[in-house]
């Protein structure tokens, strides 16, 4: 059954979606015989020899002892998960028009896309009919009593958390912990051979991301910084808001550094370099423009694999 | 006639006013010290605290590269372009506000600010526009082809296009816009983070290479304003008088119409929407001066810079290091004097 309501955009529509949701739970279950995961009773009975418990920061969840039909609700989720070689059924995505990230490769790119990150589609995952979800507590907290109500559902705390414990978290709940040590393994070796083959140590980078003439430094506890730093780069310091900071353009010579990489939709848009920055090329010697759809919102063990591949490029470019 | 007594909209009434002519020199002369006072503050005040010292140096040829680049090439520019801007929205406030014989319209009122932002909102889902120096040409174009069908669908039917039917075109068709700039920008979530920023109305980043393609535009829209004042006091007595004194009425409205559109719509391609100055700037003025229209653009040429200068310098600074769209800041400034405005028993009627 697919129905499309309007996004529950306010308490008196989320009512309303909840209302909806469950008319086609109800739908669901009384027309599929045994298909599980519809309620927690049915997958309790169902499922009840075969979970086991996960921890998360919404309590613990009883999960199936190899979920098979995953929801995810987060980039760093979908891209975990798909390095864990569990391709998600529905995921959501930060836009609509753009879809799944391309970077995730040709298995990712079928996934049903279930709303936005901020704005999941609660009946479009109802009817995946998912065995698991993964969310994110600071973005769909008042998510989680339907989601559950749709298959056990796991939250991590916070995405501004560090990324790889997030990623253990969702290895967790996927019930593949030592994949996701080591996947983790392999981006830190990744980072050790780029910090050891250009002899980084000592260097400074900065990633700039401009936005409406203002320019985002980014820091050493956001996804681009730290892996910066893993490579062995310090990140220069600032009064850090969180993971980044704002500043104006007539400070543009705070964001200078042994490398400097500013962040576009498109790289090769000619006007991707902000004035600020292109008005003072002698105080920028080695400035690179990079895909934002990796270096900011590629969080996880393969957006960070490809964030270290472009990373490995620039710098060979720049020694040539 | 006393000063709370309603006022009569003809240019002789303005001598009833308390001021006599001596005051209103010496305000006229107070404005401009303010003027250069807030030009002045706009090259000295930013989020990058230089001191005064250096960037006294720096006009006058010294400094270092990091001072010569944030004035030569933030401050001066940015100050030029708030000024042109400031202007031109004052002025379009004071012929709308005229024309329409309304205190609170402003010159969003023809749907000139909604135009604007559908064709930047088209410029960027459909022809990939990415910097500003687009954006000033699509917006242009929208405001002006918005602007002349809202002056098609008021001049249908029977009679000429009275203001208020203008008015009631020009919210309607402004309203269709806007919806459909949103359903495009909602649907593009690309389009809308760079709509974001457009919307707020902001003067970072634009420089000489936005202000100059517009500058002949602006002059004639001045220039037309300064010529239709005399003939927009004749029309404020009711337009059979204006007849009687030997205005043409209907060319008069359409040479105010393409000022307008000429002054608001180049202010909001170079910066984007920035509310309430075309609003307030008239109104204060015409509290100050009276409802002489020539006094009246006169001053709002004088008053409008003053508010778009300072509220950008109070933008710069109150959320260091980053930096507040004077949009947002006119917004904070407006609000409350709106409010004052409409609770005013004699809201400088017209």
């Amino acid at each position: 059954m697919s129905f499309r309501a309007r996004r529950p955009h306010r308490a008196h529509l989320t009512r309303i979606a909840i209302a909806a949701s469950a008319t086609v739970l109800v739908a669901c279950s009384s027309g599929g015989s045994d298909s599980s995961g519809s309620s927690e009773t049915t997958s309790s009975e169902t499922t009840q020899a075969s979970t086991r418990e996960v921890d998360h920061s919404r309590g613990v969840s009883d999960v199936a002892e190899k979920p098979e039909r995953v929801v995810v609700l987060e980039p760093v989720q979908l891209d975990t998960a798909v390095a864990l070689d569990v391709v998600p059924v529905g995921t959501t995505v930060l836009s609509e028009e753009t879809g799944v990230p391309e970077y995730l490769g040709e298995d990712a790119a079928d996934i049903e896309t279930v709303g936005t990150v901020p704005e999941p589609n609660i009946e479009q995952i109802a009817s995946l009919q998912p065995d698991l979800i993964i969310g994110t507590e600071t973005r769909h907290s008042t998510l989680y009593d339907q989601l559950s109500d749709i298959a056990p559902t796991v939250f991590m705390a916070s995405q501004a958390d560090p990324w790889p414990d997030n990623v253990r978290l969702v290895g967790e709940a996927l019930n593949r912990s030592d994949e996701a040590e080591t996947v983790l393994d392999e981006y830190q070796r990744r980072c050790d051979e780029i910090a050891e083959g250009f002899d980084i140590a000592g260097s400074t980078a900065q990633l700039i991301r401009p936005r409406d003439g203002i320019l985002t430094l980014y820091g050493p506890t956001s996804f681009a910084g730290s892996t910066l730093e893993c490579t062995g780069f310090t990140t220069p310091e600032h009064d850090w808001e969180d993971i980044s900071v704002d500043v104006s353009p007539e400070r543009v010579l705070d964001a200078t550094a042994d490398l400097v990489l500013v962040t576009a939709v498109d790289p090769d848009d000619p006007n991707a370099i902000p004035e600020a920055v292109a008005s003072n090329e002698e105080s920028f010697p080695n400035l690179h423009v990079v895909d934002q759809s990796f270096w900011i919102t590629g969080v996880g063990p393969l957006g960070g694999q490809t964030v270290l591949d472009d990373l490995e490029r620039i710098l060979t470019e720049a020694r040539a | 006639m006393t000063p709370t007594s309603p006022v009569v909209d003809a240019p002789g009434a303005v001598r009833a006013y308390p001021r006599g002519r001596r005051a209103r020199l010496g305000t006229f002369v107070a404005l401009i010290a303010v003027l250069l006072a807030a030009i002045a503050l706009s090259i000295t005040v930013g989020a990058n605290p230089i001191g005064p010292g250096t960037v006294l140096d720096t006009i006058t040829g010294g400094g270092d590269d990091e001072s010569r680049f944030i004035v030569w090439e933030q401050r001066v520019p940015r100050t030029a372009v708030g000024a042109v801007v400031g202007i031109a929205l004052g002025i379009a406030g004071a012929l709308i506000q005229a024309f329409t014989r309304n205190p609170l319209a402003d010159p969003g009122i023809l749907g000139v600010n909604s135009g604007a932002a559908f064709a930047v909102a088209v410029g960027i889902v459909f022809f990939g526009v990415t910097d500003i120096s687009g954006y000033v040409w699509f917006a242009c174009a929208g405001a002006l082809i918005v602007t002349f069908g809202v002056y098609a669908i008021g001049a249908t039917g029977r009679g000429a296009a009275s203001p208020i039917r203008l008015t009631l075109a020009g919210i309607a068709v402004g309203a269709v816009l806007s919806g459909a700039t949103t359903g495009l920008t909602l649907t593009h979530p690309d389009a809308f983070d760079r709509m974001r920023g457009w919307n707020a109305g902001s003067l970072l980043e634009r420089g000489y290479d936005v202000l100059t393609p517009v500058v002949p535009l602006l002059v004639i829209g001045l220039v037309l304003a300064f010529g239709v004042s005399s003939a927009m006091n004749s029309m404020a007595l009711g337009e059979d008088t204006a007849r009687a004194q030997g205005v043409n009425v209907a060319r008069t409205r359409v040479l105010v119409l393409v000022a307008v559109t000429l002054l608001a719509g180049t202010a909001t391609a170079v910066a984007g929407p920035i509310g309430f100055v075309g609003l307030m700037v008239p109104h204060v003025v015409r509290w100050t001066f009276g409802p002489d229209q020539r006094r009246i653009v006169a001053g709002s040429f004088l008053l409008s810079p003053i508010l778009v200068l300072l509220s950008d310098v109070v933008g710069r600074i109150v959320v260091l290091p980053s930096e507040m769209p004077v949009g947002i800041v006119t917004a904070f400034v407006g609000a409350p004097v709106l409010i004052v405005l409409v609770r005013r028993r004699n809201a400088s009627a017209l």
